[in-house]
């Protein structure tokens, strides 16, 4: 059997990734071969019968068998929505896996000091209405102080959780999780708050398989 | 176990978008699925069913999968939970089974009765598997030593590649090599075996 030396190593590192033994790059590449190249499939699967058959000798099912289930199997899968984890990219290294972990402590520590800010804002408007509009009206009479304070106090209240809301929408949520919502929102039932019941629905499924 | 899922990159794959990787840990996983489905559900014509079930499920819910089992084990679960859903709607309509439902179009005009059995039971199909097995051993007992002892420690030990390398006194790269001699050469005897039918479906 004539084997070229580089078709012999993408099977080496296909068998390497059927034991686990391959770094996400070599994966990449591997799966990418494996879609692409039948032989490659075929290898996949009698390496697999081969293990089972090692471990049990009743695992060796009828191979048409298990084309057809896959082959059907195939079928259904393209109907499905592409799945997509809200946290993983492409983790080239682990310098980037850190970096991933970073970003969430950088966001929350961003988020604590804006609500902190939204707070001593919205408290300070509370507790003295009357004197923050009062004192953008310098040198006015009396009268009109006082209506600027009356008019002052219901706009200083909204704006108050204004930036709050911002804070929930923007700045706790990170880019990735962000396009995980909107790649799943057909699972949601609303758009609006897609945020929950995608979570929701995803749990009833899983403690449905524990 | 303390041991990494030896599954973890392919998952890892899945959650990217990949669904290609998750055929691949169907062909891996879909004998032993159907195995166990086999052991809860006397029916064999509802195994596959069940079994396609399962891995539909996984598939949605892999989001969610925090990789704190094997991913084998997490299945594993979805499968017999799969089958209990199953054998529950059976008992409380026990007239239609899964295959009925799923609709086969083309027989309606077929008595529903006669199931015929599904390959996995005919005496072709038993044949078939047992030529398989009996080729697979004869073909480690025709392997090397050290090709028998590396992918024995790693198909029947479970042994990671740096287990087996510390145990054969052998750098990793030729762990890693024999373990794939071993399958080639298993599977070149494998193959006349495995494509019956025309071999370009996979």
């Amino acid at each position: 059997m004539a084997i070229d030396s580089v078709g012999d190593s993408a099977k080496e590192r296909l068998s390497a990734l059927a034991d686990g033994e391959l770094d996400p790059a070599g994966s990449t590449t591997s799966c990418a071969a494996w879609a692409r190249d039948a032989a490659l499939r075929a290898d996949w699967h009698a390496w697999h019968v081969i293990g089972d058959v090692l471990r049990s000798e009743d695992l060796a099912s009828n191979p048409g068998h298990d084309r057809d289930f896959c082959a059907k199997l195939r079928l259904r899968l393209q109907a499905e929505p592409v799945v997509l984890a809200p946290a993983p990219a492409i983790a080239k290294s682990a310098g980037a896996r850190f970096d991933r972990r970073a970003r969430p402590s950088r966001w929350t520590a961003a988020g604590a000091v804006a609500a902190g800010v939204v707070l001593v804002v919205g408290t300070f408007a509370v507790v003295r209405p009357g004197e923050w509009p009062a004192a953008q009206v310098a040198g006015g009479d009396a009268p009109v102080s006082i209506a600027a304070s009356t008019v002052g106090v219901s706009p200083a209240e909204e704006a108050a959780p204004q930036p709050v809301a911002i804070v929930d929408s923007k700045v706790f949520r990170d880019a990735q999780l962000e396009r995980y919502l909107e790649a799943h929102k057909q699972f949601a039932g609303t758009s609006a708050l897609g945020v929950p019941s995608a979570f929701l629905r995803s749990a009833t499924v899983d403690s449905a398989a524990r | 176990m303390n041991a990494p899922d030896v599954d973890a990159p392919l998952v890892e794959r899945v959650k990217q978008g990949d669904v290609k990787a998750f055929e691949m840990l169907v062909v891996k996983y879909q004998r032993r699925i159907e195995r166990l489905i086999g052991r809860m559900v006397r029916d064999v014509d509802l195994v596959p069913d069940i079994a396609q079930e399962t891995f539909i499920r996984a598939y949605r819910a892999l989001p969610q999968f925090r990789g704190d089992s094997a991913f084998y084990t997490w299945l594993y679960r979805i499968a017999v939970n799969t089958a209990k859903k199953s054998l529950m709607e059976l008992k409380r309509d026990p007239l239609v089974t899964e295959s009925a439902r799923a609709g086969r179009d083309e027989d309606d005009d077929n008595p529903r009765v006669e199931n015929e059995p599904s390959d996995a039971a005919t005496p072709d199909a038993v044949l078939a598997s047992k030529q398989i097995a009996s080729a697979v051993n004869f073909a480690v007992e025709a392997l090397s030593e050290d090709l028998r002892q590396a992918i024995t420690l790693r198909e029947i030990e479970g042994l990671s590649y740096e287990e087996i390398a510390e145990l054969m006194n052998c750098p990793i790269g030729t762990v890693r090599s024999r373990i794939f001699r071993a399958r080639e050469a298993i599977a070149a005897r494998l193959r006349p075996l495995l494509d019956t039918r025309e071999g370009d479906r996979w």
